[in-house]
């Protein structure tokens, strides 16, 4: 609205001034000085590169991790070897470290094609599973895709592959039961597929009914464009991610952490924690939050420097652009810090007084985090003078 | 709204004035100049504010657009918002679920399970897609769409009693007024061999056509179908079947799609006066502009909770207008779609089925939909959360509204008569209830711009679904509103317009659009190629 009254009231004035160009005065227009807080940033090459080298190369290593974790299910059929049980479960973080970290970015086909719930749907109906494990039921990967979100996806492997995590994480091969086995690969099978389905979603085409509609990764690459109905502007984009990683560092800090964590010991509910059968939730967590600062730095921890939000953000204020870079380390290094020297696992450390004290911390930290980013990233959004 | 269109074309007067001013400087001081034709625009065409102090700006352009709670929301009422979030996306499973007996109870039959994956992102589900070399699909955990069913009526309900149930659609004998297909994993006496399936199994096609401009530009048109198989009734059974004994499967039982709708501003579209939605009927058309508008008048369980006589309402919500409130719509979903009995709908809507007697039984009667002191499985504090949370998302702001094709566009959708039915502005209420309890403050004499008259239009053959709903009849359905459509594609890339996602583009829709609409269809396709890309670029301003 403001931006439309000053452009009408700019034309008025400079039709007055012309007007008073015709007479025999040659004083100079007076043009009214509005107060300019804008910055410019050039945007393609950020955009560009976070969705090639952040978003796209995060789905491809989960296909690729997706594949991993078919193999190394299969290897588990007639297997009587702990150590291919271990190399399951290893294969099945290394699937989890890619996904939890995509979580920065939760926009798109993840969603439209029903990949999120299909994969990480939570609560599990542990009962529904058992029954269907003790039934004749034939445990094909296109069946399952047909049955309920909740005996299907990580959750469903985690609970086969490590247990029910009450007491350990740990669990001996002999007993994983040849049904568990075998409804074990077809999971995995029919993770690969979504895994795969949302990398081509990103790479190939956006609609799996339609070979020609543009990958998903050029929709953002080419905001703007006339037959782009999906994000009409660079600036779209930014908003989209800016708001992404707001998104999940508030689902960690007031979800996650918050609604298992309760108000006090007593109200603490383990039932509710992320990947609580693995013990894996800390390192979820924390790769949540490794994903905002991917997607804030530009490249993935260890990488050369790329451009990423931080860039753009630094463009209107290099000493916020460092501030939230530090803020951001300091709650991974928070949420790190939760197992304390004897190495508890969340569902541990919120049942314990020193434990809580140390997730506090974390939430304390997720929360000025948040907070810096809705209240002094957000608003550059409408300051940003795009070219 | 007509003093700013005055203000409107003030300006451009006085730019004119200006110019000719500018002329007036020469010397031929007797040179007629003509005056540039006044232009003028509808008083929606600068307007970004669409719902007024609800309006975000922050995740306007984005796919968070309709997912920002209201911004005006006092710090109580963002932390209810926030908690009716949580519940939106809260996944329920089959009861008894011991370690997660807070979200347990779903279905035993049900359409999905949770808020979150019918109205993804708080906009339209996914259209459903068809596996490669396929002809059609199964609806399954992906599905955002079912099917409504009810018996044909012997005549036109006109007048609701307590007699003929208030002109409720008529539940199909042993299934209800709603086809769930998918079911909790024992929902079937047969599971063994139909785990997870629900009422019956439902299969989604495409019929295919195309639509031409005079200009040669065809547009590719696609309309989903439905195949409704294997009833628990009549297990195996299709229309096809020698002998069909299945209630679900006679010739007199009607079905028509439904697709999740965007859920943000509800509570501005309840808030709006009723007398301002009844000022623009025209049951008879006595304008003869071709468009007519009827209320839909239909039962409101709050009312009849409250021991109302004659507990009926305007109809404000769902595809047909057919629920009165958020509050009615959210907790019929919640009971219907998902399964979750809650205060305001205690019983599972199957209750008193052949399918649900056997279900308890088979299972020990360990999922009734009450637990032992006859408490619901979602209780008070659950269900005024998440419909406060519909109440109020905020509406995503305008863009673009300074670019001359959007304005050009805004313009011609005023021409076209596209705002004979869908209404660009109201303002709400400033003081009273919604849903029956009081109104939040932010909802309170808002200006907004919704564009819908919350009407019924008959919308011509091609979208009718012959199901009468209340006072609605087959062909009409409730004019959907605009604002936010042009981000529907930006939240899912996958959504699709109209009540079964059969418009993959608004062009689509707008070439749908028949009956009362017929004429501003036409008028649409006879403008050039450039306007009617301006329409479209209005329309992706909303």
């Amino acid at each position: 609205m403001k931006f439309t009254y000053s452009v009408i009231a700019l034309s008025l004035v400079m039709g007055l001034s012309a007007c008073g160009g015709s007479g025999s005065d040659e004083t100079t227009p007076t043009t009214p000085t509005v107060p300019d807080n804008r910055f410019s940033f050039v945007a393609t090459e950020m955009i560009t590169n976070l969705t090639d080298e952040v978003i796209v190369a995060g789905y491809a290593d989960l296909a690729t991790k997706g594949e991993a974790l078919l193999l190394a299910t299969q290897s588990l059929i007639n297997s009587t070897s702990q150590a291919d049980l271990v190399a399951a479960q290893a294969a099945w973080k290394a699937a989890r470290q890619p996904w939890e970290q995509g979580e920065s970015h939760i926009f798109g086909p993840v969603d439209s094609l029903s990949i999120d719930p299909h994969l990480d749907s939570w609560p599990l109906n542990t009962s529904d599973l058992q029954t269907q494990l003790n039934s004749a039921a034939g445990f094909d990967a296109e069946t399952i895709k047909g049955w309920n979100d909740d005996v299907q996806g990580f959750h469903t492997m985690e609970y086969l592959l490590f247990g029910d995590g009450v007491n350990d994480n740990s669990k001996d091969i002999a007993e994983l039961t040849p049904r568990e086995r075998e409804y074990l690969v077809a999971l995995a099978e029919v993770f690969r597929d979504y895994a795969k389905q949302l990398d081509d979603a990103w790479q190939i085409s956006h609609n799996p009914q339609d070979a020609n509609a543009l990958p998903y990764a050029e929709l953002l690459k080419g905001s703007g464009a006339a037959n782009n109905t999906i994000y009409s502007s660079e600036l779209a984009v930014i908003e989209e991610l800016v708001n992404g990683m707001i998104g999940i560092v508030d689902e960690v800090g007031n979800g996650k952490i918050a609604d298992p964590f309760g108000d006090s010991i007593a109200t603490a509910d383990t039932s509710k924690v992320e990947s609580q059968y693995s013990w894996n939730s800390l390192t979820d967590f924390a790769n949540n939050i490794i994903g905002v600062r991917n997607v804030y730095q530009g490249e993935y921890t260890g990488q050369a420097d790329k451009q990423g939000i931080i860039d753009f953000v630094a463009a209107a204020d290099a000493t916020l652009a460092t501030r939230i870079a530090s803020e951001i380390d300091d709650v991974i290094l928070k949420i790190q810090a939760i197992k304390g020297s004897s190495d508890l696992p969340f569902r541990q450390a919120i049942l314990d007084a020193d434990g809580r004290a140390r997730v506090q911390i974390a939430v304390d930290a997720l929360s000025k985090l948040q907070t810096s980013l809705e209240s002094d990233v957000l608003p550059l959004l409408s300051k940003w003078k795009a070219s | 709204m007509k003093i700013t269109r005055k203000s409107n074309t003030l300006m451009s007067v006085m730019m004119a004035i200006g110019l000719v001013g500018c002329g007036g400087s020469g010397e031929e001081q007797s040179t007629i100049v003509p005056e540039p034709p006044v232009v003028t625009y509808p008083a929606f065409t600068d307007i970004t504010a669409a719902g007024g102090e609800t309006t975000t700006y922050d995740a306007n352009n984005s796919g968070h657009g309709f997912s920002t709670p209201a911004p005006n929301l006092t710090e109580n009422e963002l932390a209810l918002h926030l908690e009716g979030d949580v519940n939106f996306e809260a996944s329920f499973t089959t009861a008894p679920n011991t370690a997660h007996p807070a979200l347990d109870g779903l279905g035993p039959v049900f359409n999905n399970a949770d808020c979150n994956s019918c109205h993804q992102r708080d906009g339209r589900n996914s259209t459903p897609f068809l596996a490669a070399n396929e002809t059609r699909v199964k609806l399954g955990s992906a599905a955002g769409i079912f099917l409504r069913i009810s018996k044909a009526p012997d005549e036109v309900c006109t007048q609701g009693t307590l007699e003929n149930n208030y002109c409720a659609p008529i539940a199909v004998p042993d299934f209800g007024g709603q086809l769930f297909h998918r079911g909790v994993l024992k929902a079937r006496s047969d599971w063994e061999s139909n785990a997870f399936v629900g009422q019956a199994d439902v299969y989604l096609s495409y019929e295919r056509s195309e639509i031409s401009y005079a200009d040669g530009k065809v547009v590719q048109l696609k309309k989903p179908l439905f195949d409704v198989e294997n009833p628990y009734d009549a297990p195996g059974e299709t229309k096809q079947s020698a002998n069909i004994t299945s209630n679900l499967l006679q010739d007199d039982v009607l079905m028509g799609w439904r697709n999740g709708m965007p859920v943000f501003g509800l509570g501005l579209l309840e808030a709006i006066p009723e007398a301002d939605i009844l000022a623009n009927t025209d049951e008879n058309d006595t304008n003869g502009d071709g468009i007519s508008g009827r209320a839909n008048w239909v039962f409101d369980a709050i009312k009849a909770r409250d021991g109302v006589a004659h507990p009926v309402s305007l109809g404000r919500f769902g595809w047909k207008a057919n629920t009165p409130s958020v509050r009615v719509q959210s907790l019929g979903a919640l009971r219907g779609d998902i399964g979750i009995t809650n205060p305001l709908f205690p019983d599972e809507s199957i209750a008193g089925t052949s399918l649900h007697d056997a279900y308890l039984t088979r299972t020990g009667f360990v999922d009734t939909g009450s637990d032992e002191n006859g408490e619901p499985e979602a209780d008070e504090a659950f269900s005024d959360a998440v419909t406060f949370y519909a109440e109020t998302l905020a509406v995503p702001a305008r863009r673009n509204v300074t670019n001359s094709n959007v304005r050009e566009g805004a313009r011609l959708f005023e021409h076209l008569n596209c705002t004979g039915c869908h209404v660009a502005s109201f303002t709400t209420k400033t003081a009273g209830d919604i849903g029956g309890v009081p109104m939040s403050d932010s909802l309170k004499g808002q200006v907004i711009y919704p564009f819908t008259d919350m009407l019924l239009h008959d919308m011509g053959d091609e979208l009718a679904d012959g199901r009468a709903d209340f006072l609605a009849n087959g062909n009409e359905w409730r004019t959907r509103p605009l604002w936010g459509i042009g981000l529907t594609q930006t939240v899912n890339p996958q959504a699709g317009f109209l009540h079964d996602g059969r418009a993959a583009t608004l062009e689509e829709a707008i070439l749908w659009h028949g009956g009362e609409a017929k004429n501003s269809q036409q008028a649409f396709m006879v403008l050039t190629l450039a306007e009617r890309e301006q329409v479209i670029a209005f329309l992706m301003s909303l």
